[in-house]
């Protein structure tokens, strides 16, 4: 398999969020990962304390410009997640369209974070940013039910809102839309979340090699729901793992992602369910784990990301 | 590998594209089940064997600020360091202190150290780098792989004949480092000029507290090309192999060298068949196929066998 992708995100030393968190399974699975770092902390801010530097949008285009300047630039993914900075997602996004014009068969995976819950955790500022310029060159997007209802201005209650809801992010710009969790009503009792996808074929617009269109041209939808047990633990550096393995899962199930969707959510439950049996090891009974003790257990669940054991099955929805 | 506790500290460059320094290393040791934290002491697009590169750099400043969050956590346990490529006399001296600080909370703390500083008979760093590694960073080493020439540099002595590179290693395990792996020299191969030959040594401590000695000799076969970032996977490779065999210096190499011949092998069909028939590959095209060997650096086939010197 030759498969590059330009992953933009930020390095811990210690720990799996950012790159740290979507290099290795990718590279696992067989991908060339290039990876720029955005910033370089001690640790995650989750932790009592984290110390660190960031990289400038100047520095951001110099490091572009070396890999531009030796030809290399051609890639098939970009991959990028959390950011803060205005000025640094602009260069971003002019990067991900320079990128697709060498090649335009680029997929721009983007997981827009905004915030969760209700509220935002990065500056307001970026949320037009994203609207406006980053959505529209996104092929697939990983957004919480949050992200999904501040880009598109619609609140969620019902499913058929979740629906309407990625059909106008797909009229944004991107084909495969998935709503990492809500707060839908899970058929399967509250210990269990609601997430939603929807991937649109047929796009003339865009040279994909992986086209569907049905004979009249028109565009054809599938729309998918999946049911994820919820874990009772504050897990950092998990949605980038997603939106890693779903690069990685649609990558190998273009069209089908009923199928690339239940793939990436086992894979998901399987690292966390490493990572809170260890977790309690470590913290001892009785005792809630920490930052530290709840980093995912990356390394060791190399064989399930290589193959992972379906363990949750999405259900095709009209 | 199910249920290995072992956290690596490895401190070296990050570039964007391909596999020098903390790319080089990182994944083989994550493949083979370590906790690796690195701290990049500098992001390039790529290693600067290509037409052009650029970058930044951390200073001294800055990787202490990074080693004073990890500390503040009380997360600042290791069990192994790595380092390799460094051109900062100032960022060096803070590694020092950095491992001296690590070693303190951990006696059992193994430090793997390239002390890089050239080859063929040049220094490609800044000369005042040699005095901090010789006085304050092979003094911590545990483990070092110098390849001829900085071996020569670090002990002031040359080598000519095998015995002048076992004096060398001897005079290396007394400055520090009870392993010491000469990783390539240009000593004469019985198989033939198409071989180097790599030397290596190992004091250990036997059960009823005497000091044992052992010394090893491989003829490697020599590659046609020019790659980058090989000494940064090899010294990584052994951090590992030597982690699964700490007494057995002759398995530890004969595995690090197996995987090098097989990643090596793979990238070079890979590059002549990119640039195409006659044709020289470039840097890009050499880059290491580190991610389509995994299953080699996981369970490496031996191809090569590293021949008793001396066991006492």
């Amino acid at each position: 398999m030759e498969c590059r992708v330009l992953s933009i995100q930020s390095h811990v030393v210690r720990g799996y969020v950012g790159n740290k968190s979507a290099s290795f399974p990718l590279q696992v699975l067989g991908f060339e990962v290039d990876s720029i770092n955005s910033v370089q902390f001690s640790n995650h801010t989750g932790y009592s304390h984290w110390k660190g530097q960031v990289l400038t949008a100047d520095e951001l285009h110099v490091l572009y410009e070396g890999i531009k300047l030796n030809n290399v630039h051609q890639y098939d993914y970009v991959l990028t997640g959390y950011t803060r900075d205005t000025s640094f997602l602009e260069m971003v996004v002019d990067i991900v369209q320079e990128l697709k014009r060498a090649n335009p068969n680029l997929v721009y995976v983007c997981d827009p974070v905004l915030g969760d819950h209700g509220s935002m955790y990065v500056p307001q500022n970026l949320y037009p940013v994203y609207k406006n310029k980053v959505v529209p060159v996104a092929d697939i997007i990983t957004p919480n039910q949050f992200e999904a209802e501040l880009l598109t201005g619609k609140n969620i209650s019902t499913q058929k809102d979740a629906v309407e809801v990625m059909d106008l992010l797909h009229a944004m710009g991107p084909d495969t839309v998935v709503i990492t969790s809500s707060d839908l009503p899970p058929r399967l009792g509250d210990r269990f979340l609601v997430s939603l996808g929807s991937q649109r074929h047929g796009n003339d617009a865009k040279i994909f090699f992986r086209v569907q269109v049905r004979p009249d041209g028109s565009r054809t939808t599938q729309r998918v729901r999946i049911e994820v047990p919820k874990v009772d633990a504050v897990f950092v550096g998990t949605g980038d793992l997603f939106a890693a393995m779903l690069l990685a899962w649609t990558h190998h199930y273009p069209n089908d992602l009923k199928t690339a969707c239940e793939k990436t959510f086992s894979v998901m439950h399987h690292v966390i369910q490493r990572t809170i049996s260890y977790a309690h090891e470590l913290a001892g009974p009785g005792r809630r784990p920490s930052p530290p003790q709840l980093e995912l257990r990356m390394v060791q669940s190399k064989a399930d990301i290589e193959d992972p054991a379906i363990v949750t099955e999405a259900t095709v929805i009209s | 590998m199910a249920g290995m506790e072992c956290r690596v500290l490895s401190i070296q460059s990050h570039v964007v594209r391909g596999y020098v320094g903390n790319k080089s290393a990182t994944f083989p040791l994550q493949v083979l089940g370590f906790e690796v934290d690195s701290i990049n002491s500098v992001q390039f697009s790529n290693h600067t064997g290509y037409a052009h590169w650029k970058g930044q750099v951390l200073k001294a400043d800055e990787l202490n600020v990074l080693y004073e969050g990890i500390k503040l956590n009380k997360v600042n346990h290791y069990d192994y360091i790595l380092t390799g490529y460094s051109r900062d006399t100032s960022f060096l001296m803070t590694v020092v202190d950095i491992i001296q600080e690590l070693k303190a909370a951990n006696p059992s703390l193994v430090y793997v150290c390239d002390p890089v500083m050239g080859d063929h008979g040049a220094m490609y760093v800044p000369e005042e780098l040699l005095p901090v590694y010789r006085d304050k960073v092979v003094p911590l080493a545990d483990i070092l792989t110098p390849n001829q020439f900085e071996a020569e540099l670090l002990t002031g002595r040359k080598i000519v004949t095998t015995d002048d590179a076992l004096e060398a290693m001897k005079q290396l395990h007394k400055m520090g480092p009870k392993t010491v792996v000469l990783t390539s020299t240009d000593l004469p191969s019985s198989q033939g000029d198409q071989y180097l030959v790599a030397l290596g040594s190992q004091k250990t401590v036997k059960p009823d507290g005497t000091m044992s000695i052992v010394k090893i000799r491989m003829d490697i076969p020599k590659m046609d090309a020019v790659f980058v970032g090989t000494g940064d996977l090899f010294a990584a490779l052994l951090l590992a192999w030597t982690h699964h065999h700490p007494k057995d210096l002759k398995a530890a190499c004969e595995k690090t060298v197996s995987v090098m011949h097989h990643v090596i092998k793979r990238t070079i069909t890979y590059a002549n068949e990119k640039a195409g028939p006659g044709k020289r590959p470039s840097p890009a095209q050499l880059e290491m196929r580190m991610v389509q060997s995994k299953s080699d650096i996981e369970n490496p086939d031996i191809v090569v066998e590293a021949k008793i010197l001396q066991k006492s």
